[in-house]
């Protein structure tokens, strides 16, 4: 996994097409009462889960957290038509402890089409919601970099 | 009817108690009555009152964009098969 994503060189292509998106810890806690933890394996990987348990069990915040920013990445994407693909999002906790998106299967392709290499994320929470942002980072083009 | 498309249209209209009701054509993503979040329970309750596995991977957007539409992928198939 890298550090973190690059940002392009000053003067070249920007960022675009934000994604931003606000989860109710209320609505999570909810369903994890109802559900259990298997609920959120059809939207997390082991691994993301993994990031978000303490020694008392799942963080609800950090789960609320993971959920948004895999929303706010897929905003990105901007296409129609189309679910999350939950489990080709995958938002991980890097050394760092800020938030890094890996692109897998569909996801990695609608990606690919929009000229979007990755896919960068911050989280925030507080005690009713989480909140995240997520910008991507295009491709530069043949004609861009010559620019 | 179908009991299990009812009770698809109750669970709705219960996270959305400003609807009286919804029609079989109204489009249940772009009037937000279903969001990503809820998508995920939602397809449990399909699973649930269907009887049917359902992969997220698959499942197309337009097999439950609207009641009706719900109906004809998850419920109608059963009722012709206990009819026959």
């Amino acid at each position: 996994m890298p550090a973190r994503p690059a940002a392009p060189p000053a003067g070249g292509l920007g960022w675009a097409n934000l994604g931003m998106d606000i989860v109710s810890v209320n609505r999570v806690r909810r369903l994890l009462a109802q559900y259990g933890e298997r609920f959120f394996e059809r939207m997390l990987t082991p691994g993301e889960l993994a990031d978000c348990r303490t020694s008392s069990g799942l963080d609800v915040l950090s789960l609320c957290g993971r959920i948004a920013a895999k929303e706010a990445a897929f905003k990105t994407l901007r296409v129609r038509g189309r679910f999350l693909p939950w489990p080709d999002i995958v938002v991980r906790r890097s050394e760092g402890g800020w938030p890094l998106v890996e692109l897998h299967g569909p996801a990695a392709e609608m990606a690919a089409e929009s000229g979007i290499t990755e896919i960068t994320v911050s989280i925030s929470h507080d005690v009713d919601y989480a909140v995240a942002v997520a910008a991507p980072i295009i491709a530069p083009t043949p004609s861009s970099s010559n620019s | 009817m179908a009991d299990g498309l009812q009770t698809v249209k109750n669970w709705i209209l219960e996270r959305h108690p400003e609807r009286d009701d919804i029609a079989a054509d109204l489009d249940l993503i772009e009037n937000r009555l279903i969001d990503s979040l809820s998508f995920v329970e939602f397809v449990f309750l399909l699973e649930q009152e269907s009887g049917t596995a359902i992969q997220m991977e698959t499942l197309e957007v337009d097999s439950i964009r609207t009641l009706g539409a719900i109906e004809q992928h998850f419920f109608t198939a059963k009722v012709e098969v206990g009819q026959a």
